[in-house]
């Protein structure tokens, strides 16, 4: 009986465990799979002719002549759907009943025809880059084209009085005007006007952002978030390390040192924020370190925040060497500080640089403690000798910038993943190297 | 021996890391002393985030034009007031006119805010566009944010309870808000506070008993904007004055710029056809001679 009891808890514990572990990996399958999914997307695409006279245009990439003949091919079939256009535009001005009707509507109906296809050249409704090129990617045209060829309109109110929105065809509005065969031609040839193909966009870790993230890159948010991780483990893995050999071989058990401790302790669950706010007002207002935001104040408060986990890490990876290590290397006469640098820190290395790595992810997905030292929306990559003067641009801040403040939020998702793949690959990779990392000096340390 | 060797390395690669890290100090600390302020060939912008686009599209063309690095934050007036009073930046962008208190602030470190107004702007209550409320007066706004009117019902809207956003008290939004609608009323508690204007867009975009107020560029994209007063906010009502929430939209420097400088050329861009046109049409209202 008693036994049996004890086989059931035993089973169950077992059971729980393992469907902690299913739940987990659910859960972990769930939150990744459309990261990777979506973000991929940023990189592999169906880009548009504009796509490719963008980056023509911008960065002088792609094949000239090939260009060429293609914006000859695209001009042709463009050129009825801004034919339509102008006649319409100029009838509106000669028709006061017509304009009218459509005096107000047209304008903006325009717009987004030229956002699709781009405007006629010379013809851009400002010199915005947004309003130089038609869509760049085959999925938002998609959208677009659906925005130009059908309209929203109202159908009574529901139960709760709030309106109910029909979509219906933009066309049945236009009836018997000019502009009406638009639609049709702009629904039945759409992947001509654009052309789309399969594109493979590996620059866009590396080119600049361009008109607010509507073309171009994340360069200066990858740069960025480099620099800010780096600086903050050069500042705060010497401070770490030798903090923690302090308080294992040298601090003994007194008030100060306990009261230390618990200090450290604290500041390990002080929220993000507050580093935040505190090198905004020490590191930069305080004690200047740099004429405004910059990467070394932002490396500076990061390397403040990491600085309790490396240091628990080291503490506890240099208590783990067994003392007959230590007193092995003392009896064959080595002074303290001998013995701590030939025998115990190596001994200790994977457990410190485990530590490391995991606070190095940590620094690199933090916003708050960058928001107020060193992020910036808009801004050049940084030089490496500008660190100490420049602020940058980062991905964690940036794709919440661009996916909260940005004025044209649903236009530029594909940035939104490119960035958040990017930011957890590069976290990813980085954990994935502290368990190479350690397994490798472990193996060497043994054999 | 081979631990012996391992540990020297180890023992050199802290050095190199304390050298560096010496080095970064001294040399950050030398160009402090050099120049308080930020070197030529950079300009940094901090601020609102109704100026935000402006700013951003100005920075893009000014970069173009002349590879001077403008960097943009986004982060609210009241910041973008004390980055220029700590001297952390050379434009603090602003949807408000900066306080006395701010005044008094720079002042006494030696900042000398200047205020430059490049554009018009209102501030336009948005509602989702399945709300058929198409009009409210600047009492039943107020009625609304203080809580005294809760339901969409009692304003001859829908039968739901009202979702009220709005900006935070950093916010030169909300500043301008509570002076000209609120009158200095308090707002109600339950009322959810976003920190920023594309953050009260998405807001709304996504809930169809919420009402928001953000700068007229973010009336676009599923959102629809109210009539306030019998007025609709446009370009022309605003330009015209009739719109009763307008407001300017400003850059503050500390001092005039020197003329000719890259900053002075920034900021004055507003004035060239160009800056004009960015300011259209990244949908605010340029400052002058608007048709």
């Amino acid at each position: 009986m008693h036994l049996r009891t004890r086989k059931i808890i035993d089973r169950s514990a077992t059971g729980i465990g393992i469907l902690a572990i299913v739940v987990m990996t659910a859960a972990l399958v769930v939150l990744l799979a459309p990261i990777f999914a979506n973000g991929t997307g940023a990189f592999v695409f169906r880009g548009t002719a504009e796509f490719r006279k963008y980056q023509s245009d911008r960065f002088d990439r792609g094949d000239r002549e090939v260009l060429t003949t293609e914006k000859e091919t695209l001009r042709q079939v463009r050129q009825p759907v801004y034919d339509l256009l102008h006649k319409f535009e100029h009838q509106l001005k000669n028709d006061d009943d017509l304009d009218a009707r459509f005096g107000a509507e047209f304008p903006k109906l325009k717009r987004e025809v030229y956002r699709l296809i781009g405007p006629p050249p010379g013809e851009a409704l400002s010199r915005l880059e947004r309003d130089e090129y038609g869509a760049t990617r085959w999925d938002r045209a998609l959208v677009q084209a659906d925005s130009i060829v059908h309209v929203q309109e109202d159908r009574g109110l529901d139960s709760h009085g709030f309106s109910l929105k029909v979509e219906g065809p933009r066309a049945a509005r236009y009836k018997g005007t000019s502009l009406e065969p638009m639609f049709g031609y702009v629904e039945m040839h759409l992947a001509e006007l654009l052309r789309p193909q399969w594109t493979f966009y590996p620059q866009f870790l590396i080119d600049n952002p361009q008109d607010a993230n509507f073309f171009g890159g994340i360069g200066p948010a990858v740069l960025g978030t480099i620099y800010l991780t780096l600086g903050a483990i050069l500042f705060a893995v010497p401070m770490g390390v030798i903090t923690a050999i302090y308080l294992v071989e040298y601090a003994g058990q007194g008030r100060f040192i306990s009261l230390l401790r618990t200090c450290i302790s604290t500041l390990a669950g002080v929220p993000s924020i507050v580093f935040g706010l505190f090198g905004l007002a020490f590191f930069i207002n305080t004690i200047h370190v740099s004429p405004s935001k910059s990467v070394l104040a932002g490396s500076l408060t990061l390397g403040l925040l990491i600085l309790p986990t490396i240091i628990r890490a080291s503490e506890e990876a240099l208590r783990a060497v067994p003392l007959a290590y230590k007193e092995a290397a003392l009896s064959l006469g080595a002074g303290q500080w001998r013995t701590i640098l030939t025998v115990i820190l190596p001994a200790a290395l994977p457990g410190i640089l485990t530590g490391i790595i995991i606070s190095m992810g940590r620094a690199a997905g933090e916003t708050a403690p960058i928001i107020f030292t060193a992020a910036v929306s808009v801004g050049l990559g940084v030089k490496p000798w500008e660190v100490f003067t420049s602020p940058t641009q980062a991905l964690s801040w940036n794709i919440y910038n661009v996916s909260t403040e940005h004025e044209a939020v649903d236009q530029i998702r594909h940035v939104q993943y490119g960035m958040v793949l990017t930011l957890v690959v590069l976290v990813l990779a980085l954990n994935l190297t502290a368990v190479l990392l350690r397994a490798r000096i472990t193996r060497r340390l043994s054999g | 021996m081979s631990t012996s060797k391992r540990s020297n390395r180890f023992l050199g690669w802290t050095l190199a890391l304390v050298a560096t890290v010496a080095a970064a100090l001294v040399v950050s600390s030398v160009s402090v002393a050099e120049e308080t302020k930020a070197p030529a060939g950079k300009i940094v912008c901090d601020g609102s985030t109704t100026v935000g686009p402006i700013a951003k599209a100005f920075a893009d063309y000014f970069m173009k034009q002349t590879g001077v690095n403008v960097t943009v934050g986004e982060s609210g007036s009241g910041n973008g007031a004390k980055s220029l009073i700590n001297g952390t930046c050379d434009i603090g962008n602003m949807s408000r006119f900066m306080k006395e208190t701010e005044f008094k602030a720079a002042v006494e470190k030696g900042v000398m805010p200047v205020a430059t107004v490049i554009a018009m702007d209102g501030v336009c209550l948005i509602v989702h566009p399945s709300n058929p409320i198409k009009a409210l007066t600047t009492d039943q706004v107020k009625g609304i944010y203080t809580g005294k009117i809760k339901k969409w019902s009692e304003i001859g809207g829908p039968d739901a309870d009202i979702v009220i956003i709005s900006r935070d008290t950093n916010s030169g939004t909300y500043e301008t808000f509570a002076e000209k609608v609120l009158k200095e009323e308090k707002i109600a508690s339950g009322v959810e506070y976003v920190t920023s204007n594309g953050a009260i867009r998405a807001r709304v975009q996504n809930t169809p008993a919420a009402v928001g107020y953000v700068g007229l560029a973010f009336t676009t994209d599923g959102v629809k904007a109210l009539e306030i007063n019998g007025v609709m906010p446009t370009k022309r009502t605003i330009a015209t004055g009739k719109y009763p929430v307008a407001r300017p939209l400003f850059m503050f420097t500390n001092g005039y710029p020197k003329l000719g400088s890259p900053l002075h050329e920034f900021v004055t861009l507003y004035l060239t056809k160009k800056g004009q046109d960015i300011i259209d049409s990244v949908g605010f209202v340029p400052v002058t001679n608007y048709e």
